[in-house]
């Protein structure tokens, strides 16, 4: 039992396999290097085709937003991966459980006020109309 | 020089704030005189203001709550009274006045009191079930505590220097903008609420990191107990929603000090948005109140009853499932506010589902109480008050959350009733019963027994007398926060709830009196063995008060209920566990960062009150330099020697031992 002791104080007891946000299992130099430049070079070619997407004619003029959206999406997944480190390994579960709690509350609170919001003005009587009655 | 801020702050004409600040001041100033006499100063700067100890955090915080609650239920008297009088008359308030007195109220019950209360037993309780000898973040957590007080200062400052919000506890836009609102009052709100809201954010990282990561060697997820799940869940709450609370009050701060116009009526600008923001936060906040009140009740129950908890794992999935959906339900505070159809069942379904949940526990408790050999202790009288006020208060929840029926009762007295209904009987309920239960680990003896019930029973029957009449005004048509009343009917309910203050009152003192009492007996009342009521989960394990260090030996848990194994153990083979092998421990180092930011949080808060902007700077700046003193520490920990853990736990062992002899001699275990 008290093996754990000194440790726990420092990095937690059980799961001693799980690593926190900045705390890095240990790597050459060059990893890491070669890991970032990697993620630089994905994040640049996704802003670049977003404004390729907006301003080129190649695609259905209807469909650039999906595409943006698309892009947008894969950026998050290379800033996820290449820059906050998060996996799917077992020593990461934490932090993923941690991801999906943040877009789990973000979702509610944003999808939920977006239509919260948009049925107030629904059942708003529309200006003109109440122009009219004031009239 | 000095922003806005003249001797026309200070209200020399108007008596009742004057006197009353006068007083406090006198009261302080007598207070401070008496620690300076007695030389108690350094005692108080190393042992608690300075303590990075999570049960003295805890104590702080619970002394913080209760003096906030006395101030509350002061202005709570002062309102009730107004109302039974100012029936085809003005009363004794001025209207103006009136608008302070329930915006302060409501404002300082849940923010200052009610969550300090709450915060203090997540911080006390929670570390020692897990069986650790710390949070994860002692300093942080100090930081917290001290920013929670210096929020509380500001607000009880506007007492004496201008005025507090006139808006309500919840500054509704537009008529919390400048437009309606011009005076510092609802500045003082925002500012306050702001800094004591990053205490709690910082609460809720603190607790969230110390459930999930430092838990004791054998403690898995589904060994801790039920208490340590809410704190958990409560945690999670927090650090989900407060940066919503922060992030709304930002942006109405923008429009009053910049002229911007996210909240107003012109310009784009939409009131209706701050109504969805602050609910968004507004409705989980009460969910992260209550969730370890439940905890609080679910130990307390199967401590006195003798049973384990009845459906320990559905009562962690409850927990969860509160904690999500109370996330889905926050339209049911503003059904009336123009929604559609579609929407408002929604949420109106969303929110009796919540009910379930609740339902699921209330079964819980009751089924383990059934066949269990109950011992009606001062604790358990709290816990069986709670179940009979929570149910109808949740019941009357469930009705609100009925759109065509909320559109008869929003904004009535019907409201009023229902939220002091949950509050008073689940929260504050809960924090009575939680002192009397951990008050012996935490001093060493326990609380008179005869006070306690005394203090109970007029507890119990004064918030009944108290409510129910306002049910009733609320049936009848009577709106919430009236300053003065045209309607004659109303006369005798409002007398009726004078009564019932009357009674609370009573019940107030009664708690006074034990703690007295309690003290002057301390010698008779002591806690020898360091577990008084035959407990179930590790903070028992350890002496009574419990040592800086919690545990001498980190406890190894093997199953559910981790010390009642433990104890049976003991009691079957007729000794105690073969004496561990000790090891120095490392312990933080006090640190005075907490109270130094806060300082100077509160003059920077105070300074942007009262737009004196040099000050505000000077504040900020002075704040900063503390974190930079902080961050370049060397050290931070000191070992504990290996002698004086042998010591306490040796005395530990010693009163154990003796417990065994007396049960083995046929005495029973000591109640
Ligand atoms: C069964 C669960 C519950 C349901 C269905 C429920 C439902 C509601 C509804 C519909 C309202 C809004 C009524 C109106 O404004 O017209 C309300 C207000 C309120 N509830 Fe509950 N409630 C429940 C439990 C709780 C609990 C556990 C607490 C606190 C610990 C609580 C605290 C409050 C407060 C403070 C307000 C009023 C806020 C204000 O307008 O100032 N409720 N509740
Ligand atoms: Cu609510």
């Amino acid at each position: 039992m008290s093996e754990l002791e000194t440790d726990l104080h420092r990095h937690g007891g059980i799961g001693h396999e799980d690593h926190a946000p900045g705390d890095e299992p240990h790597e050459s130099v060059g990893h890491w290097v070669r890991n970032y430049l990697l993620g630089l070079f994905f994040a640049v070619v996704l802003t670049i085709c977003s404004f390729w997407a907006a301003t080129s004619h190649m695609i259905w003029a209807p469909a650039v937003p999906v595409a943006i959206v698309v892009f947008a999406i894969a950026q998050m997944g290379v800033h996820l991966v290449f820059f906050l480190h998060i996996t799917t390994g077992p020593d990461n579960t934490n932090n993923v459980l941690a991801l999906a709690f943040g877009v789990l509350v973000v979702f509610l609170l944003v999808t939920g006020s977006v239509w919260i919001m948009y049925h107030l003005n629904h059942n708003m009587m529309p200006t003109d109309e109440m122009m009219q009655m004031q009239r | 020089m000095f922003g806005k801020l003249d001797w026309s702050a200070i209200p020399f004409n108007q008596p009742i704030p004057l006197i009353t600040s006068v007083i406090l001041i006198l009261g302080i100033l007598g207070v401070l005189g008496l620690i300076t006499v007695k030389k108690w100063w350094g005692y108080l700067w190393r042992e608690w203001i300075t303590s990075v100890d999570h049960k003295r955090i805890g104590v702080m915080y619970m002394l913080l709550g209760v003096v906030m609650l006395i101030r509350g239920f002061a202005d709570a008297i002062m309102m009730r009274t107004q109302q039974a009088v100012a029936i085809h008359s003005a009363g004794y308030l001025e209207p103006e006045h009136y608008n302070q007195i329930f915006s302060a109220h409501g404002t300082i019950m849940i923010l200052f009191g009610a969550m300090p209360l709450v915060i203090g037993l997540m911080n006390f309780v929670a570390p020692l079930q897990l069986g650790v000898r710390d949070v994860a973040f002692p300093t942080f957590n100090s930081v917290g505590f001290w920013l929670t007080a210096s929020g509380a200062l500001l607000v009880n400052i506007s007492l004496f220097v201008g005025e507090f919000s006139r808006v309500g506890w919840l500054p509704y836009a537009p008529l919390s903008e400048t437009t309606y609102s011009p005076g510092v009052g609802v500045d003082y709100y925002l500012w306050a609420v702001q800094i004591s809201g990053v205490g709690t954010l910082i609460t809720g990282i603190n607790m969230v990191t110390t459930v999930l990561k430092m838990r004791c060697p054998g403690m898995t997820y589904l060994r801790m107990p039920v208490f340590c799940w809410t704190t958990l869940a409560s945690s999670l709450l927090i650090v989900a929603v407060f940066p919503i609370l922060t992030a709304t009050l930002a942006m109405l701060t923008l429009d009053r000090y910049f002229g911007f116009h996210f909240f107003t009526n012109d310009a784009g600008g939409s009131p209706m948005m701050f109504m969805n923001l602050i609910w968004a936060w507004g409705h989980p906040e009460v969910y992260i109140l209550v969730l370890p009140a439940f905890g609080v009740f679910s130990e307390i129950f199967s401590t006195f009853s003798g049973k384990p908890l009845f459906g320990y794992r559905s009562m962690v999935a409850a927990t969860l499932f509160i904690c999500v959906v109370s996330m889905m339900v926050w339209l049911h505070h503003f059904f009336t506010m123009g929604a559609g159809a579609a929407v408002n069942t929604f949420f109106g379904i969303s929110s009796s589902v919540i009910a379930v949940g609740t339902g699921v526990k209330i079964y819980n408790w009751i089924f383990t109480m059934y066949g269990g050999r109950v011992r009606f202790e001062t604790p358990m009288l709290w816990s069986m008050g709670f179940i009979f006020t929570f149910i109808i208060g949740g019941l009357t929840g469930v009705l609100l959350a009925v759109p065509p029926a909320d559109f008869l009762t929003h904004n009535s007295m019907f409201l009023v009733a229902h939220f002091h209904n949950v509050i008073v009987g689940g929260v504050v309920f809960a924090v009575f019963a939680a002192v009397e239960y951990w008050f012996p680990k935490a001093f060493g003896f326990r609380l008179h027994a005869g006070w306690g019930k005394a203090a109970f029973w007029f507890a119990f029957i004064g918030f009944w007398v108290t409510f129910t009449p306002l049910y009733i005004l609320g049936l009848q048509g009577m709106t919430r926060r009236l300053q003065h009343i045209d309607v004659e009917a109303w006369r005798p309910m409002l007398q009726l709830s004078v009564v019932g203050v009357a009674i609370l009152i009573v019940g107030v003192i009664c708690q006074v009196i034990q703690l007295v009492v309690s003290i002057l007996q301390r010698d008779k009342l002591r806690d020898e063995t360091g577990d008084p009521w035959d407990g179930r989960s590790l903070e028992w394990a350890t002496p009574s008060p419990a040592p800086f260090f919690n545990f001498a030996v980190m406890p190894n848990v093997e199953g559910e209920e981790a010390y009642w194994g433990i104890k049976q153990r003991a009691i079957d083979t007729q000794q105690l566990a073969p004496e561990p092998d000790y090891r120095p421990v490392e312990m933080p180092l006090n640190s005075p960062v907490g109270i130094y930011t806060a300082f100077f949080s509160t003059v920077t808060g105070f300074a942007l009150i009262w737009h004196i902007w040099w000050l505000a700077g000077l504040g900020l700046f002075a704040a900063f330099i503390g974190f930079v003193v902080f961050a370049w520490r060397d050290v931070h920990e000191f070992e504990v020697p290996v002698e004086e853990l042998i010591r306490v736990e040796r005395g530990r062992r010693a009163a154990r031992d003796a417990f065994l002899e007396r049960i083995r001699q046929g005495e029973g275990a000591p109640s």
